[in-house]
């Protein structure tokens, strides 16, 4: 036999080009746009411009009315039909309901909340009839913000909720009162994150097709989690499970935008039903901005307290996370885990954290990339470093003295947390020696020489992944579940096809899931296909491809499956060999007998004889070659990160620039340190838009003002640097492959370290950052206070 | 986004265009689509009919004319930016034309829409006025020629009249000895500006300010010559504090745009940077020139 380069080993670590680009890059995906059913029909739904109002009355009848138009939906055609839209995080214990349906039935709490919807010919034609729609609404007072929230006599949104608060819950270990009475320094700061959009190429969308005989739902999303939608939709439509089939095509990025289950999905299905006819219902770009989840807006009154050598002996936090007018589909959950984050990296022994949301007339919250933990790391990562520096302790000296050791892991944070593993000190060296190898110090010295405003900043970040454990998730509060399932199949050829419940969104969970399986089996990566995005043939994923998940509950799910199909193969392999299973092995899908590569047998041999010619095929196995594995990990991996931000400041115009940018990073195994790069380089991107230019703004009477990319400022190639990463890869103790994931990373890091670096760049005047975006007008406005006061005291 | 509908003309000569305009109710030209294309897919505007000017031959091109450069109304960003002609006797304009959105925008978008449009944020229409220009329209009583002073009345204003087209843009070419200066500040690159200046300076032959022209764009309702902010330099040397006086009085002079007194403070303030920068360009390309 020819002596051929074994292609199965070292897949896991390399830079494999993603199988997927080819297809995506030249316009080849399929997207749910492209999608065309037979007699299908256009939908497209009216939305509030008020941000609260009693609806007294719709008449569609001018509508109805119009050529090409089937139907029309209003809150009365639904209010008997549906259940409310779901919220599946309960994670206070006197969490109120906001308990709206699909479409408004008695009154609006935001502006861009669905009153009515159309299905036409297409949708020139419905948005037409849109027009024609006349809803009688009779105004209310607005909540406009967070102190209109809580203010004594403010209006409330639920008429019988005594008043704006969502719930609270509080969370203390120790005595964090005692031991910031008796510490050498305190910091005590009110903080706040603006209000953010995860912007996916693709906004949201769905072709609903309900069949009026046999009461079928089938229903292609663009989403991130097909199994808890179906979940929801059978819940909220009142269908059983196995009536309704999720469909993922080609998913334009997610975010976590797509994880959440939205109204649009409930109204597509109905339109579908009354009229007989598929429909796709599509969010386009300007609806989106109201449409889709919003997030992190949230304001942090937290106080942090050391001793004179640096340790941190207390944290007290107070978040209220600013929701909409009603809770989304993850309720408060960004806001929980705001709140059980709020220690970061550090060893705190006295810890006091409450949170308490509110509601105002804003569109509602939902998830987003982060999800809750940028908004703690911001607060955190600030509050160290002003620590540090009220006791003249070097920063990242303040930050080591306080990590748990590696031998301290795995480390209970106190608030609901443990930390399975890490070595933050190396991390945090790492990041620390790239800064010096990239001469950011002498950068800095020469821009200060020539007048310039030049800082560097850090951030050092864990990240909650691998989500979770589903009894422990059943017990704070999540009405769903955290394992994936996999299945593993070869065919009479002796070809891998793997099948996972996660979703491809473009992250690249194609490629790294049979990068995995390929090396498992012992074949060549082309061996294997891997299949996702469809309820009725796809395996079960307890949460969805989200809280980055993907590579470690999605790879070690079907890592174990794969490694159930090989013992299978070893056994069949066996027979025909004569030989015993524990002597053979499988390099580029042949298993020989190890030592003698002469004797062996091919996968496609196994593969036609256990199901073709079951002859040569062991009697006591069951003829077909598949398994399954389901996977609920004991804990969720805990990723971790230091971000470096080098920015300058103009004085004269507040404008923030970010210079160079570094990231230290460790996410357990890489399976491809391509992917992971590309992951945290948006991710990164995403970071720093939150830092300097991403905010919607609403204006005293609830409306959105930021409506369009021209006013909601993603950050363009233009405004990001180059990114240099350096990784390390301490595996995950409890995660079969020792993945963690990392598909969050970027977003976390970044604010914090940005807002650090601005601090420094204008130390001589003494300019704080405590709010993010730090957008031009504000830091000039900061600049000139500070100037005028006269610099630092 | 879908529009409302609207019936659709593509015109063939600027006459045609000029008698569909006339003939029709509620019609409106579309040229390169790039600010139109928004207000239809919004519904803000709902034309009755569209009058395509793209297939108008002749309604594109470059020349210099007299004192003037003059532009087709058709000719795209970008092919004004190449133009050896506009290269050679206004080069100020392909130093302006790629701060107008970005490449894809520049290739579709026409200096005639830019110009009809009124936007106070574009570029072009600012260095008209700064400069000095005119704009010729036709209509059903034939041509007229309008002064820049005259063109721009308010926020999306212009003096085109809903009957008219505009075939042609002219900018008065400066002197030798002038030097022209510009900056913006834009949330992103490709942004709209937010405040955005221009200057044309031509020192005398003591290094003091002879002339001064000063243009704020972006800041105000529409594009605005600030005659208070070059009256404080004219015979004056151009120092710091001088430069820093025009910027205030620019400033000053403008009523600026924004949704809240927080966008409009800014504003006021940067104008005042972006003034002071693009006087300083200027300046200095005027030592250039005049030594
Ligand atoms: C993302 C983006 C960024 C942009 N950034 C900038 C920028 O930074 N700076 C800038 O200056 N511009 C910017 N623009 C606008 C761009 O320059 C447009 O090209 C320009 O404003 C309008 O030109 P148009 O040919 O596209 O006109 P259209 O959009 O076709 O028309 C605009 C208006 O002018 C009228 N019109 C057009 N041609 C004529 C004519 N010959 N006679 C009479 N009326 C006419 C139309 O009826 C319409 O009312 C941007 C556009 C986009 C989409």
């Amino acid at each position: 036999m020819a002596v051929q380069s074994d292609e199965s080993t070292n897949l896991v670590g390399a830079r494999v080009k993603r199988t997927e680009d080819g297809r995506l890059l030249t316009g080849r995906g399929q997207f749910v746009d492209d999608l065309v059913l037979p007699r299908m029909l256009e939908a497209a739904v009216l939305r509030s411009p008020h941000a609260h109002a009693r609806i007294v009355g719709v008449d569609a009848s001018a509508a109805l009315a119009m050529e090409g138009v089937f139907g029309v939906l209003t809150g009365a055609d639904i209010a008997d039909e549906v259940e409310p839209q779901p919220v599946i995080y309960h994670v206070l214990p006197d969490q109120r309901a906001t308990d709206t349906r699909a479409i408004a039935t008695d009154r609006v709490r935001w502006v861009g909340q669905i009153v009515a919807a159309v299905v036409a010919r297409d949708r020139y034609v419905a948005e037409d009839a849109l027009a024609a729609i006349v809803v009688d609404y009779e105004p209310l007072p607005v909540v406009a913000n967070l102190d209109a929230a809580l203010a004594a006599d403010a209006p409330r949104l639920y008429d019988d909720w005594p008043d704006n608060v969502v719930g609270n819950i509080e969370w203390s270990n120790g005595d964090a009162d005692a031991a910031i009475a008796g510490a050498d320094a305190v910091v005590a700061r009110r903080m706040s994150v603006g209000r953010l959009l995860g912007c996916p190429l693709e906004p949201r969308g769905c072709v609903a097709s309900w069949d009026p005989f046999t009461d079928d739902l089938d229903i292609w999303m663009s989403t991130q989690s097909p199994n808890l939608a179906r979940d929801l939709l059978g819940e909220t439509l009142r269908l059983p499970g196995h009536r309704i089939r999720v469909r993922v095509p080609d998913v334009g990025g997610g975010f976590g935008n797509k994880f959440d289950f939205y109204p649009e999905e409930i109204i597509a299905s109905l339109l579908s039903k009354r009229c007989g006819r598929p429909v796709k219902l599509l969010e386009d770009r300007a609806e989106s901005f109201v449409a889709t989840g919003q997030s992190r807006e949230v304001v942090i009154e937290a106080t942090m307290a050391a001793k004179a050598d640096g340790t941190i002996v207390a944290l007290k936090a107070e978040v209220r996370t600013v929701c909409g007018g009603a809770l989304g589909t993850v309720g408060v959950g960004p806001g929980w885990l705001s709140a059980t984050m709020m220690t970061g990296v550090y060893k705190i022994p006295n810890v006091d954290v409450r949170l308490s949301p509110v509601l105002t007339n804003r569109a509602p919250m939902g998830s987003f990339r982060g999800w809750g933990q940028p908004e703690a790391n911001f607060v955190n990562e600030r509050l160290i470093e002003l620590l540090a520096e009220e006791l003249g302790i070097e920063r990242n000296e303040m930050r080591r003295r306080n990590f748990p050791a590696p031998e301290e892991f795995p480390y209970e944070t106190g608030v609901v947390f443990t930390y399975d593993s890490g070595q933050y000190g190396q991390c945090l060296d790492l990041c620390q020696d790239s800064v010096r190898e990239s001469g950011w110090p002498q950068r800095l010295e020469a821009a200060r020489a020539e007048g310039r405003s030049v800082g560097i900043g850090y951030g050092f970040h864990v990240e909650a992944t691998a989500f979770g454990p589903s009894r422990i998730l059943n017990l704070v509060g999540l009405n769903h579940s955290g394992f994936d399932e996999a299945v593993v199949r070869i065919d009479s050829t002796g070809r891998v096809t793997a099948f996972t419940g996660q979703v491809a969104m473009g992250q690249g969970i194609e490629t790294a899931l049979a990068q995995l399986t390929a090396q498992t089996m012992g074949v060549a990566l082309q061996d294997v296909v891997v299949v996702s995005g469809d309820t009725a043939t796809c395996p079960y994923t307890g949460y969805g491809t989200g809280a980055s998940r993907g590579a470690a509950m999605g790879g070690a799910s079907l890592m174990r499956a794969t490694e159930l199909l090989r013992e299978k193969v070893k056994r069949i392999a066996a027979y025909q060999l004569e030989a015993a299973p524990e002597d053979l092995e499988i390099h580029n899908g042949r298993i020989s007998v190890r030592g003698t590569p002469s004797i062996g047998v091919t996968l496609a041999e196994i593969g036609n004889a256990a199901y073709r010619r079951l002859s040569d095929f062991p009697a006591d196995e069951d003829a077909t070659l598949e398994e399954r594995y389901v996977f609920d990990p004991e804990n969720l991996a805990w990723s971790y990160g230091c971000t470096a931000a080098l920015v300058e400041v103009d004085r004269r115009t507040g404008v923030t620039q970010v210079l160079d940018y570094v990231i230290a990073h460790d996410c357990g195994t890489v399976i491809n340190p391509m992917i992971v790069d590309g992951q945290i380089h948006g991710g990164a991107t995403q970071g720093i838009g939150e830092a300097l230019y991403e905010e919607l703004v609403y204006d005293d009477q609830g409306g959105l003002t930021t409506t369009s990319f021209a006013d909601y400022t993603l950050p363009s190639a233009c405004e990001v640097p180059r990114f240099t990463l350096h990784h390390m890869d301490t595996p995950a103790p409890h995660i079969p492959g020792g993945m963690k994931g990392m598909g969050e990373a970027g977003t976390i890091g970044g604010p914090a370290a940005i807002a650090n670096a601005v601090d420094q760049a204008l130390a001589d005047i003494g300019v704080e950052v405590r709010a993010i975006p730090i957008t031009p007008p504000r830091l000039l406005d900061m600049i000139e206070t500070a100037t005028r006061e006269g610099g630092r005291s | 986004m879908k529009p409302a509908p609207f019936d659709f003309v593509a015109a063939t000569s600027v006459a045609e265009a000029v008698a569909l305009l006339g003939e029709r109710d509620d019609a409106r030209v579309i040229a390169g689509g790039q600010s139109l294309m928004q207000l239809l897919n919004f519904r803000t505007a709902q034309p009755g009919t569209l009058v395509d000017v793209n297939r108008i031959v002749g309604l594109d091109g470059v020349r210099r004319d007299g004192d003037f450069l003059a532009v087709g109304a058709l000719t795209r960003h970008a092919a004004l930016e190449a133009h050896p002609v506009a290269r050679e006797q206004l080069p100020p304009l392909a130093e302006v034309i790629p701060y107008i959105g970005y490449a894809a925008v520049r290739h579709r978008g026409t200096i005639g829409g830019s110009f009809a449009y009124g936007a106070p944020y574009a570029e072009l229409p600012l260095v008209a006025v700064t400069l000095g220009g005119e704009v010729i329209v036709e209509g059903a009583e034939g041509r007229r020629t309008i002064p820049i002073e005259e063109f721009f009345l308010g926020h999306l204003e212009t003096a085109v009249g809903p009957q008219e087209l505009v075939v042609e843009v002219r900018f008065r070419l400066p002197a030798a000895e002038a030097g022209f200066g510009f900056r913006e500040i834009a949330p992103r690159r490709h942004d709209y500006a937010i405040a955005s200046a221009a200057a044309l300076v031509q020192l005398d032959s003591s290094g003091a300010v002879g002339s001064a022209r000063i243009g704020v764009g972006s800041a105000h309702p529409t594009p605005i010559r600030v005659n208070t902010a070059e009256e404080t330099l004219i015979g004056r040397r151009p120092d710091a504090v001088a430069l820093a006086e025009a910027g205030q009085a620019a400033a000053a002079a403008i009523e600026p745009l924004g949704a809240t007194e927080a966008d409009r403070t800014y504003r006021r303030r940067v104008v005042a940077v972006m003034v002071q920068d693009a006087l300083a360009q200027a300046i200095e390309r005027s030592r250039e020139a005049g030594s």
